[in-house]
C-alpha cells in the first residue's frame, strides 16, 4: 500500500538499526520522549524498542488525549449526557474513561442517549436530523482533532444550526511539552515531535524546546520506519552536540503548518487562561474553550455544570506515567488491578494509552528489571 | 476502542489504536469531489467523504490526510505521485 509498505521495509530498518547502535556506542544513557500517543503505539506494535541500543531509551509523553482529560470533566460530561433531551456525540475511546462517578458506557446502560461518532460532523448532521434534541459533541484531542471541531462549529453557524453544541476539551502540545521540560523530575534528554499535530500547527512552534531548554526535537511520521529514522536523526544531534528543530515527516508536515486549519482554530476558539491535566496538573493556556463569537455553541455556557474537581484514585500512578517518571509496569496496579477490561488509570483505557501499549503487546515480563537510575 | 459496523477510513480495521481522537490520520486518494468543500475518498477499497475546506480545492487522484472526517493536508512530493 502507497505509503505504508515502503516505511515497513525490514531490512532498511536493520540498517537504520545498526547506524543507531554505532552512533550510540560508549555514549552516556540517552533518554527521548515520543510525545504522542500513536508513536507509543507504533513502538509496542512494531516492537522498535528491541532494535534499540541498550543506552536508547524511549519515554512514553503525555499525547494520548483521552489519557489527560480529568476525571472532573468525565463527571461534567457524563452530567451534560444525563439531561432529558440530550443526545451526547463522542469518540469511542473516551466511553470506558472513569469519573468520579462512572463512565459514559455506564451512563449510557443508566438510559442516556450516549453515541459514538467518528467525526463532530457527524454529530452535526444528528443535530440536524433530530431538531428536537439538543445534540452535544465532547472535543477531545490535540491539535490534530481541533480543526474538525472549528470546521463543524463554523457549518453550524453557517446553517443556523441551534440543536448543537461542543464541550470543548481541545488540549495543546506545546504547552505540555514546556511542563514536562520544567518539571523537577525531568530527565528528558530529547524529543520525538508530534507528526500529525505538526501537520496543523508546523514545526517553527518548537523553537523553545531548542533554544530554551536545550533539547532537539525531530518531528516524525508513524510508520516504523519514521519512528527509526527520526530517533536516529534525534541520536545523531546527540552525538553532534547539537540541539536542533528537524522535521523527519517532510511528506506531509510543513514548517508553518496549515494556515486555513490555525485560522479556522482561532476563529472559533480562544486559550483558556488554564486547564487541568491528568497527571500534569494546572497548566497556563494549556487548552481551548470557544470563543465569545461561538459562544452560543458551548455546551459550558448551555448547560450549568458543577465543574468539580476529582482525585485520581490513590492507587494510580498515570501522572507519573504520562510525565515520563516512571515506566508503565512500576505503576503498582499495573496488570493486577489495573487492566484493560478494568481500568483505573486512562492510560490503560485508550489503547494509544502508554500502560495499555504494554499490556496488549506484552512488553512487561522482559522488561520487569528495574530501570537503571 | 468500540469497533462498530461500517468503519469509516480514518479508522481502518489493521489500526487498533483509536485514530478519531489521538495524533493519528490517514492518507486516502480523492476518488470523486461531489461538491465544493467535500471529496470522496478512497483507501483499500473503502470509501469515505470528507470536508476539504481546510486544504482548499482537490481534484481525484489527490493524496489527502483525513482525521475524524476532515482532510487535515495533502501529500506532496514525488511520493504523492508514485
Amino acid at each position: 500500500m502507497r505509503f505504508v509498505d515502503e516505511y515497513r521495509d525490514p531490512a532498511l530498518a536493520r540498517r537504520v538499526a545498526e547506524e543507531l547502535a554505532a552512533l550510540a556506542a560508549g555514549r552516556e544513557r540517552m533518554r527521548v520522549m515520543e510525545v504522542c500517543g500513536g508513536h507509543t503505539h507504533t513502538i509496542y506494535r512494531h516492537g522498535i524498542e528491541d532494535l534499540l541500543p541498550e543506552n536508547v531509551e524511549l519515554v512514553h509523553g503525555p499525547g494520548c488525549p483521552v489519557c489527560v482529560i480529568p476525571m472532573g470533566r468525565v463527571d461534567d460530561a457524563i452530567a451534560i449526557a444525563e439531561r432529558p433531551g440530550v443526545t451526547f456525540t463522542t469518540f469511542g475511546d473516551m466511553l470506558r474513561v472513569p469519573g468520579g462517578r462512572g463512565t459514559l458506557l455506564e451512563a449510557q446502560a443508566r438510559g442516556a442517549d450516549v453515541r459514538v461518532v467518528y467525526s463532530p460532523l457527524d454529530a452535526l448532521r444528528i443535530a440536524r436530523e433530530t431538531p428536537e434534541r439538543e445534540v452535544v459533541f465532547f472535543g477531545i484531542g490535540f491539535e490534530t482533532t481541533a480543526p474538525s471541531t472549528a470546521l463543524t462549529l463554523l457549518r453550524a453557524r453557517a446553517e443556523g444550526i441551534e440543536n448543537f453544541s461542543v464541550f470543548c476539551n481541545h488540549v495543546l502540545v506545546n504547552p505540555a511539552i514546556r511542563a514536562i521540560l520544567e518539571s523537577p523530575d525531568e530527565r528528558i534528554d530529547g524529543f520525538i515531535g508530534p507528526g500529525h499535530v505538526s501537520t496543523v500547527i508546523g514545526t517553527r512552534c518548537y523553537a523553545f524546546v531548542a533554544a530554551e531548554f536545550g533539547r532537539p526535537l525531530v518531528v516524525s511520521g508513524f510508520e516504523p520506519l519514521d519512528v527509526l529514522e527520526s530517533l536516529l536523526m534525534v541520536v545523531r544531534q546527540l552525538a553532534d552536540g547539537r540541539t536542533e528543530i528537524e522535521n523527519q515527516y517532510t511528506r506531509v508536515v510543513r514548517p508553518e503548518g496549515n494556515e486555513r486549519a490555525l485560522a479556522a482554530i482561532a476563529e472559533t476558539m480562544t486559550e483558556r487562561e488554564t486547564f487541568e491535566w491528568r497527571g500534569l496538573g494546572w497548566i497556563e493556556r494549556s487548552a481551548l474553550g470557544l470563543s465569545p463569537a461561538f459562544a452560543r455553541f458551548d455546551a459550558e455556557l448551555r448547560f450549568p455544570l458543577r465543574g468539580d474537581r476529582v482525585e485520581d484514585p490513590k492507587a494510580c500512578q498515570c501522572g507519573e506515567v504520562l510525565r515520563g517518571a516512571i515506566k508503565p509496569w512500576e505503576c503498582k496496579v499495573f496488570g493486577t488491578a489495573c487492566t484493560p477490561e478494568r481500568p483505573i488509570g486512562t492510560c490503560m483505557v485508550s489503547s494509544e494509552g502508554a500502560c495499555a501499549a504494554y499490556y496488549n503487546y506484552g512488553r512487561v515480563a522482559r522488561r520487569r528489571a528495574p530501570a537503571p537510575a | 476502542m468500540t469497533t462498530l459496523p461500517g468503519r469509516p477510513i480514518s479508522a481502518p480495521a489493521d489500526a487498533p489504536a483509536c485514530v478519531t481522537c489521538g495524533d493519528v490520520a490517514v492518507a486516502a486518494t480523492v476518488a470523486a469531489v461531489p461538491a465544493a468543500g467535500t471529496a470522496v475518498v478512497e483507501r483499500g477499497g473503502a470509501r469515505e467523504e470528507v470536508a476539504t475546506e481546510l486544504v482548499g480545492a482537490v481534484a481525484p487522484g489527490d493524496v489527502l490526510l483525513c482525521h475524524a472526517g476532515v482532510a487535515l493536508e495533502r501529500l506532496r512530493g514525488a511520493e504523492a505521485g508514485a
